[in-house]
């Protein structure tokens, strides 16, 4: 044989070694817990899902991490604790996943880190806002999600520096709206005594809140507070658009909740969404990686809607894992534990570490990066909505747009 | 040809024998399987076959429709949490306070609907489930609403927390093969059958109604307080309306009025569901086909038609 | 002046109230089972509606005629191959109807929604206004058109319902298998048709009661509960297979549950309904307007 025809052979069939070890490697397996069926919140749980399977395409493309493939393996909590703490004790016994993500609910969360906890598994808290998920204190507990304290502190600053008199806050009758209500009342007593803020709670599955929205009809109040989740919070924004009470030149309503960038928000409020105030954890001029990029793309490409602050929340946590893994070189769960608690880790938004606070803080992503940004078009694109406080910088109400009548 | 005493005798010893066989078999199943995943979900179904058995004792052997099977767990389990959490009371008396609660508030339900019947009856019932429920989930200062409760556990061990529901699952089935096979039993049925035609035979009907609900609503009670040990969490879904229409599809499609039909109808349409997560996004869906297959199609229950070929040879 | 805003509101709401529960009196008043299915067909017409008018570009006020289609075939559906067990002679369902209804319905339940819920999505969809108007004052009171018109083709179909269970021959053929069964069939009535006649109104009420509410409630595939619970609590309190009574019920409750969440509390605005059933149950348990005697 000619030595000319020697040399690619040889690089071909040095190749085809190699590359066996990727097909043959097996998978990487991280569990997601998230709701997929009533009576829990299967838009959430939609997102969720949809993050994470884009992100971990991406990551597969390039190759897996550690030359090993990633493999997503769900399961349905329905938004039930109970089933929560089941479909995560399957997940860890029988599934053996290295890692757990996709937490969406405060309440199935609160179930899920017990079994994360006794087996010892780390466990990323991807949207549980809830701070008696970082309060209790489980080492195996990342969360990487937003948490009521840096919301109610920041939603306090907000309505402090907008120079309101009265302020009321519609809340939802869970741990995340009651808790979020009376957190920003707490706050704002410190840092505006002068203004009057009062919550009520509404019922979450009630369809009609004309009731507790009339008797405001006599005396409107500045700023109307949303600590509310679909769908209740699209109906309480069409009733209260409906009575004349929001947005109008007096009262303008703010949203707690980072509702704006759902993908169902403008089909369900259409008209009572104009001039909303939102507080927002995603928006295109805010910082993004390549990453990030790759996946607003991606999403915008499966899905036809815009990409938004869940679903990279989503891909995030996701993405914790594998920089996890990488840092730990080891998929074992205490060197994963252990290895996530001291690295330095670059989420989709911005580089971080988690704090050693105990409490509210507990094992948490402390500054992540926030905006607060006005709609002011039906239908309107994020980028194109009115940034009202900039990322890093001051809130600036004179930028903040009034309806003419 | 037997009195017909002895027939019904023979007919619930056959019956017990028949569950207790399934226990003996349940029992075994930690020899071959170590897993904690499975163990914990027939775990599970043991909870399930407890208030089935309450139930069917209320629905299937007097004939009172209640549908807040699910509402009196609920209520077993946060009495139990309750006292822990608040008066930090140590199970050994919380688990019994639940049993004593949920028959106190059986009493009180029993007495609301003592001239009730058929729809109403169910309705009311409902009616006073859906109020428990909404209570509790929305009282958040007292029960953290729909956080739930953290609970203390008896047991770390899954191995046996698996036999102490074994345990009280063969307890609850002797209890009522006592209840049922002395003149008790007998007045249960014929308050279902006739009411008119018992109470003009001088049985006493609210006596049999009010005893009916304090045990079943009891039995639930328990349940719901061990599995809020178990799972060491109780929230307001223990008592969903979906949840009672779990335990009423396990007790159809095992078959109603006898013991072995609540409990294998319990096990099996438990297991299932769980064995269901492999169909993934459908699994609901699946769930739903059955119940309706079976309800339509299979009257007597899984067990109704087993014991009908077993005892076709019986004299 | 808020009482007046309240008793509006409450007035209104109790119009679809009513709506969503006359078809469940009718099949109550008949069969006498509780049906747990009963949210799902409002769900289902709520979201032909929504589908048909977004997804398909039909006009708001065709719409409401296709989610009337829907809701009765998906009744005549559910008698069809559902229901006939309770009563077309299959000896070992006899006593146990109850139980079988609430089984199956309850199946049929959970499949609806889990349906619906693959099929279309699980995101919430705000219908479609039947008339364009926004917000508008009507004396001291403020509403919207599609609250105003929803309102009175609410009223109008319930006059209609009323008249034709009056009037006409089935209506009259219906009253009589509501009251005695056996007795209307040896009149020669035909007791089986006459319970698919049933079901197809009650299917097609609740569908159009859905169809109206899309643009106020925003379906999503567990919407059901909401009118179920509802409707049970109309339907006892109105007097078992009284739809005059299930009507004045709806009003009742609606006004009333308007001022109860205002002056008492919002948080458990549902439970009061609850409550009212239980109370009423216990104090005059014929309801407001049915006969004498709850033993059926």
């Amino acid at each position: 044989m000619p030595f000319a025809c020697l040399r690619p052979l040889a690089a071909l069939s040095l190749a085809s070694l190699l590359a066996l070890p990727a097909w043959a490697a097996d998978p990487i397996l991280i569990g997601v817990s998230l709701t997929q069926s009533p009576p829990g919140s299967v838009v959430q749980g939609t997102q969720v899902k949809d993050g994470m399977e884009i992100l971990k395409d991406l990551v597969n493309a390039k190759g897996g991490v550690l030359g090993r493939p990633i493999k997503l393996v769900y399961e349905d909590s329905q938004g039930i604790p109970e089933k929560g703490r089941a479909a995560v004790e399957k997940l860890i016994t029988s599934d053996k996943v290295v890692a757990l993500a996709g937490g969406h609910q405060s309440s199935v969360c609160l179930a899920e880190i017990e079994v994360a906890h006794r087996y010892k598994v780390p466990y990323v808290n991807t949207n549980c806002w809830s701070d008696d998920v970082r309060k209790r204190g489980y080492p195996e507990v990342f969360n990487t999600s937003p948490y009521n304290t840096l919301v109610s502190s920041s939603m306090a600053t907000t309505l402090a520096t907008m120079g309101v008199k009265r302020v009321v806050a519609f809340a939802e009758n869970t741990d995340y709206g009651i808790g979020q209500a009376k957190l920003t009342g707490e706050m704002l007593k410190q840092k505006a005594p002068q203004i009057d803020y009062k919550y009520e709670t509404l019922d979450r599955s009630s369809k009609d809140f004309t009731a507790a929205i009339l008797p405001l009809r006599a005396n409107p109040p500045d700023v109307i507070v949303l600590s509310m989740l679909p769908p209740a919070a699209y109906l309480v924004m069409n009733q209260v658009y409906e009575q004349g009470l929001a947005p109008s030149p007096k009262t303008i309503l703010y949203d707690g909740s980072g509702l704006a960038d759902y993908p169902d928000f403008w089909q369900n409020v259409k008209e009572a969404g104009k001039y909303m105030l939102s507080f927002a954890l995603y928006h295109p001029q805010m910082k993004q990686t390549p990453l990030a990029t790759a996946i607003a793309t991606e999403y915008k490409k499966r899905t036809g809607n815009e990409v938004n602050r869940l679903v990279l929340q989503a891909a995030d946590s996701l993405e914790l894992v594998i920089q996890g893994v990488q840092a730990a070189k080891s998929t074992e769960p205490d060197k994963l534990v252990k290895a996530m608690q001291t690295m330095q880790f670059e989420s989709l938004r911005g580089i971080s570490n988690f704090s050693t606070t105990p409490g509210y803080g507990a094992q948490q992503w402390l500054d992540i990066p926030f905006v607060n940004y006005e709609l002011t078009a039906e239908k309107q694109p994020i980028a194109q909505t009115v940034m009202i406080q900039a990322p890093g910088q001051k809130f600036d109400p004179s930028k903040i747009v009034r309806p003419a009548k | 040809m037997k009195p017909l005493r002895q027939l019904w005798t023979d007919r619930l010893r056959f019956d017990l024998g028949a569950s207790l066989a399934i226990c003996a078999a349940l029992a075994l199943v930690p020899l071959f399987v170590s897993g904690p995943y499975v163990l914990g979900i027939i775990l599970v179904s043991m909870y399930f076959a407890v208030i089935a058995l309450g139930w069917n004792l209320l629905a299937g052997y007097t004939g009172q429709f209640s549908l807040a099977p699910a509402a009196f767990a609920m209520l077993g389990g946060y009495t139990t949490a309750l006292l822990d959490h608040h008066l930090k009371v140590p199970l050994v008396l919380g688990i019994p306070a639940a049993v004593l609660s949920t028959a106190l508030l059986g009493w009180v339900l029993g007495k609301l609907v003592l001239n009730l019947s058929g729809p109403y009856l169910s309705l009311t019932t409902l009616a006073f489930a859906e109020i428990a429920r909404v209570v509790i989930g929305n009282s958040h200062e007292f029960t953290r609403g729909d956080q739930g409760l953290h609970v203390a556990t008896l047991t770390d061990s899954r191995v046996g927390y698996y036999y102490i529901f074994l345990g009280t699952l063969v307890a609850v089935l002797v209890l009522l093969y006592v209840l049922l096979r002395g003149r008790l039993g007998r007045f249960m049925m014929a308050v279902r059958d006739d009411p008119v035609g018992a109470s003009s035979r001088g049985i006493d009907v609210v006596r049999i109604k009010t005893i009916a609900f304090c045990v079943s609503c009891a039995l639930c009670g328990l349940a719901g307080s061990l599995y809020g040990t178990f799972s060491q969490l109780v929230s307001p879904e223990l008592g969903l309306l979906q949840q009672t229409g779990l335990v009423l599809s396990m007790v159809v499609i095992g078959g109603m009025s006898s013991l072995t039909g609540a409990l294998l109808g319990a096990v099996l349409v438990y297991l299932s569901s769980e064995w269901l997560r492999g169909f993934g996004d459908i699994q609901i869906i699946v769930f739903a086909l059955l119940v309706i297959g079976f309800a339509r199609y299979l009257p007597g229950g899984l067990w109704g038609l087993a014991a009908q070929r077993l005892q076709r040879g019986r004299p | 002046m808020l009482a007046l805003d309240l008793l509006a509101n409450g007035l209104i709401y109790g119009c679809f109230y009513a709506l969503m529960a006359v078809g469940l009196a009718m099949i109550f008043g008949v069969l006498k089972v509780v049906n747990f299915a009963h949210g799902e067909f409002f769900m289902i017409g709520a979201y032909t509606y929504v589908l048909v008018s977004l997804k398909l570009g039909v006009p708001p006020w065709l719409a409401l005629p296709a989610a009337a289609m829907a809701g009765a075939l998906l009744g005549w559906l559910v008698e069809r191959l559902l229901m006939r067990p309770l009563y077309a002679g299959y000896a070992s369902w006899g006593f146990m109807k109850d139980e079988y209804a609430v089984v199956v319905t309850f199946g049929l339940s959970l499949l609806l929604i889990n349906l619906v819920d693959k099929i279309v999505g699980p995101y919430s969809f705000r219908g479609p206004p039947l008339i364009d108007v926004g917000r508008f004052a009507f004396g001291p009171v403020m509403l919207t058109g599609q609250k105003a018109i929803a309102a009175v083709v609410a009223v109008a179909l319930m006059i209609a319902l009323a008249l034709f269970i009056k009037r006409s021959v089935w209506g009259l053929q219906i009253q009589a298998v509501a009251q005695n069964r056996l007795g209307a069939s040896l009149a020669g009535i035909d007791a089986t048709r006459t319970t698919s006649l049933i079901f197809v109104v009650s299917g097609m009420l609740a569908a159009l009661s859905g169809a109206l509410l899309a643009p106020l409630v925003n379906p999503s595939p567990d919407i059901g509960a909401f009118p179920a619970v509802k409707s049970y609590v109309i339907v006892v309190l109105g007097g078992m297979g009284s739809i005059w009574g299930a009507m004045i019920a709806a009003l009742i409750l609606g006004v009333s549950e308007a001022f109860f969440s205002v002056y008492v509390s919002y948080d458990y605005r549902d439970a009061f309904g609850l409550i009212i059933l239980v109370a009423v149950l216990l104090l005059r348990p014929q309801g407001l307007l049915g006969e004498k005697g709850r033993e059926v």
